[in-house]
């Protein structure tokens, strides 16, 4: 079962990285929708000084092995839980701070739910149980069917921009020259075809029932102005999820640890360095 | 104009307000700080509704969900985005394709940081990408209907469609080929040839359709008394068969025992109660040498004693305990009778031109109808044939019924003109001194074009004297006959007889063409061997070629030539007559 994947097999799937502090504690990344772990990159050097720090691609995503792709397995979010579970057990990796952003929230609260003496805590980033609106129970999630097959079009209309070898060249931006224009051309690349599977299960999910199933100590950052995680949706994953912990950030949009990263870090620091 | 520097002077705002497409400068979190004349007029909004209006607001929702997932992390990371997809609605409603570009420009000092947009119109680059698309996704639609079509037909293709049990190719399908002896924690594969008392009389008295709600009757008893390891299959009309794994022969008597049991208890049909038997012939493996059709044939045999020793009961079949080389002089008796007796025949199985979908030709196969086990296959005497010497006359017979054949369909049926005539030679054939002779002979006395005869040489047969090989067979090219290697990749598989040997064509072997679309690696197999035919320039046929899947892959692989079931199985003359009319 879990843990008969080699460290080196698991790290191929997931492009597994391994960066900072060898002997500090662990925090593990995971990053959400639409992205690789290239989006950490503007947080990761307030810990990499005093933690362990684990980044790694969803299969699909980045330079993950896309051979391994199943649309079977990736047609929940179990799967991609499964994948972090196997990251956990290949490196050896206990007492864990995963840190999930946006849909990879959900995913970290159901590997909790189902290892839970791996993980010491949750950090939750714009995390959201379910994105579209629920008529019978007056849940709202911010989103109508027909947005998510918006959605779905806009993916289509991008099919070419993802498809690396079509990419067009960025030109370049003085501002920023310390990014290698590699980097550029390769940021959060994606297979299309997976692209909207992954879309259809992160929208179409509803992730509502693993709440109350954790109970690891996890803090929730909510920003102001987020498309993707209203208000709302902040305050129902704080009162359905026990020990959690919910903290506003100053900040707007949907990804605070690259447009804040500062705050952002200060806030996981001060929840984390609460109590040891 | 210039400046103090010798710089043309150039009116900057102009060019900001009149570019041929929209510039805005928005902060971090979207909201519009400046935006030029071109936006303004293209979206038809006025400035002051534009300004502070957040950009991303200006997309539809599943625009905006990409934008902030994918687009802002990586403005924030890398500083710049290219050429991103999007639909700007205007102040009509109307959505605009474009594509957008944008820079960002992190906060220094009092500066806060700043994002600058380009917008096009790309309407018609949008429209011609998103019918590439939807080309795309019907494509993939298409593939994954005809994989589905053709799980469905492979699943009928197994199946007897009455009862719904495997049929004799399901079984084989489940039990494989191979040898089953006793290996497996001592357990022996069996056979039990389960065959119906009086069926005819059913369907005489009561009708067809009562006939049939008796074998489906019958198929739910059988396959409920048959537990998981074994499987029922029913062959043809009243003949079943029940295969299992046994612990010896009580045990697979046993089990007929309670078959000829669960068969007995009355059944209503038709208002009637009726009570029927069966005849069980039953056949274990023994040795490891038996395959799943060995032990069926062996059960059949058994199953003819059962019926004469009266009927319900079961008959075990024991292979005699004989010497083996007087089973083979009675063996070789029955075939030298045979071939005095007219009891071969030849069959003609056509061979189909992939591009044209039409006939080029026909294989001649012989068959010989054995007065106790039925026709039988060359496999099951040629071996025999050839150590023997009777292949010679065997042979000669052979390509003298073919070429009668060609000479009378180009005579008397259009239809038949042009055909080539593929004609197999043994090992044996190919190392006798009389061959070229009697091949010459034939062609003289049929007034055949040589060109139209084709005689196909196994690899192994090749292989077991290549010196002789190459001499014969230049002798049989300078007739003018075509040359066919058989059973490709099967041998040695080696390139040098393919330039050493004159060969005109190479013909896959059916283990590869059965693979094709399950096993990447026998893909992989036929399209070299494809390649490597035309390479040096001969002609590729397929055989064993079962499924419209298979067909088509070898067409996309360029394969000349193919035969097998699913174009037709191998012919007797008059229904090779009507086949090749029908499909003229």
């Amino acid at each position: 079962m879990l843990g008969a994947l080699t460290a080196e097999a698991v790290a191929k799937r997931n492009n597994v990285t391994v960066l900072g502090r060898a002997d500090g504690p662990v925090m593990l990344f995971a990053h959400g929708y639409g992205c690789d772990q290239d989006m950490w990159r503007r947080l990761v050097p307030y810990f990499a000084a005093d933690y362990q720090v684990v980044l790694f691609d969803h299969v699909g995503a980045g330079h993950s092995d896309l051979d391994a792709y199943d649309r079977e397995k990736y047609g929940t979010l179990d799967g991609y839980a499964t994948d972090v579970l196997e990251i956990c057990a290949a490196l050896d990796l206990a007492d864990v701070i995963l840190v999930g952003h946006s849909v990879s929230a959900m995913i970290a609260l159901i590997a909790a739910a189902r290892e839970p003496e791996r993980f010491a805590r949750l950090i939750l980033v714009a995390p959201s149980p379910r994105y579209t609106n629920d008529a019978d129970d007056g849940y709202v999630g911010g989103f109508s069917h027909e947005d998510i097959e918006g959605l779905l079009k806009s993916l289509d209309s991008n099919y070419f921009a993802w498809a690396e070898a079509l990419a067009p060249m960025a030109m370049g931006n003085p501002d920023s020259p310390e990014y290698a224009e590699e980097l550029r051309s390769s940021f959060c690349r994606t297979n299309p075809s997976i692209a909207r599977h992954f879309a259809r299960v992160t929208f179409l999910s509803d992730s509502r029932s693993i709440l109350d199933r954790v109970q690891c100590d996890s803090l929730i950052l909510q920003c102001s102005d987020d498309l993707l995680a209203p208000p709302e949706v902040g305050t129902y994953v704080h009162q359905h999820l026990g020990h959690s912990t919910l903290v506003h950030l100053q900040t707007t949009g949907h990804c605070p640890h690259v447009s804040a990263p500062e705050a952002t870090a200060g806030a996981i620091l001060q929840y984390i360095g609460r109590r040891p | 104009m210039t400046d103090t520097a010798g710089r043309p002077v150039v009116n900057f705002e102009a060019l900001f307000h009149q570019a041929p497409c929209g510039y805005l400068v928005t902060d971090d979190g979207g909201r519009i700080a400046a935006v030029n004349d071109t936006f303004v007029r293209w979206t038809g909004y006025s400035r002051t509704t534009l300004l502070g209006t957040k950009l991303q607001f200006l997309m539809p929702v599943g625009d905006q969900i990409l934008y902030a997932t994918h687009c802002i992390p990586q403005l924030g990371i890398t500083g710049s985005v290219s050429e991103i997809a999007v639909d700007i609605v205007g102040a009509d409603h109307i959505r605009r394709p474009a594509l957008l570009s944008a820079s960002r420009f992190a906060a220094a000092g009092q500066e806060s940081g700043s994002i600058r947009v380009i917008i096009f119109s790309a309407h018609e680059r949008r429209l011609y990408e998103t019918e590439l698309v939807s080309a795309l996704r019907a494509a993939e639609e298409s593939d994954a209907k005809r994989a589905l079509a053709e799980q469905e037909l492979r699943r009928l293709a197994l199946h007897d469609a009455l009862t719904g049990l495997p049929n004799r190719a399901g079984l084989k399908a489940r039990f494989g080929a191979a040898p089953h002896g006793g290996t497996r924690e001592r357990k022996s594969l069996a056979a039990l040839f389960i065959d119906l008392d009086h069926f005819k009389a059913v369907n005489d008295s009561l009708g067809h359709s009562a006939g049939d709600n008796l074998l489906v009757s019958v198929a739910g008893r059988l396959a409920a008394a048959v537990q998981a390891s074994g499987a029922v299959a029913r062959l043809s009309g009243d003949e079943f068969v029940v295969v299992d794994e046994v612990a010896g022969t009580d045990d697979a008597t046993a089990l007929a025992a309670s078959l000829l049991d669960v068969m007995a208890a009355p059944m209503h049909l038709e208002g009637l109660e009726i009570v029927i038997s069966a005849s069980i012939g039953i056949a274990v493996a023994q040795g490891g040498d038996d395959t799943v059709e060995d032990l069926i044939r062996r059960a059949d045999i058994a199953v003819y004693r059962a019926k004469e020793r009266g009927r319900n009961r079961w008959e075990l079949h024991r292979p005699a305990p004989s010497d083996p080389a007087v089973d083979r002089l009675r063996a070789l008796g029955e075939l030298r009778r045979g071939i005095g007796e007219g009891a071969l025949r030849v069959h003609y199985q056509p061979r189909i031109d992939l591009r044209t979908g039409r006939a080029s030709g026909v294989e001649a196969l012989v068959r010989w109808q054995h007065p106790t086990r039925g026709l039988l296959p060359p496999s099951e005497f040629i071996a025999m044939a050839e150590e023997s010497g009777l292949v010679r006359p065997l042979g000669a017979w052979v390509l003298d019924e073919t070429l009668k054949l060609a000479e009378s369909l180009r005579r008397n049926d259009h239809h038949g003109a042009g055909l080539e005539f593929a004609v197999n030679l043994s090992a044996r054939q190919l190392n006798d001194p009389g061959l070229v002779d009697m091949v010459e002979g034939a062609l003289e006395r049929r007034s055949m074009d040589p060109a139209l005869l084709l005689l196909e040489i196994t690899e192994t047969a090749l292989m077991s004297d290549p010196g002789a090989a190459v001499e014969s067979l230049n002798a049989l090219k300078n007739l003018g006959v075509g040359l066919a290697v058989d059973d490709f990749g099967t041998g040695y598989s080696s390139l040098m007889y393919l330039k050493k040997f004159p060969v005109n064509e190479l013909k896959i072997d059916r283990s590869f063409i059965m693979g094709l679309g399950l096993d990447t690696g026998d893909g992989a197999i036929v399209g070299s061997c494809i390649d490597l035919a035309h390479a040096v320039g001969i002609r590729a046929v397929a055989e064993g070629v079962e499924t419209s899947g298979q067909a088509q892959a070898l067409q996309d692989m360029g394969c000349d030539l193919a035969q097998g079931y699913l174009f037709a199985r191998p012919l007797p003359v008059p229904q090779l007559r009507e086949w090749l009319a029908s499909h003229a």
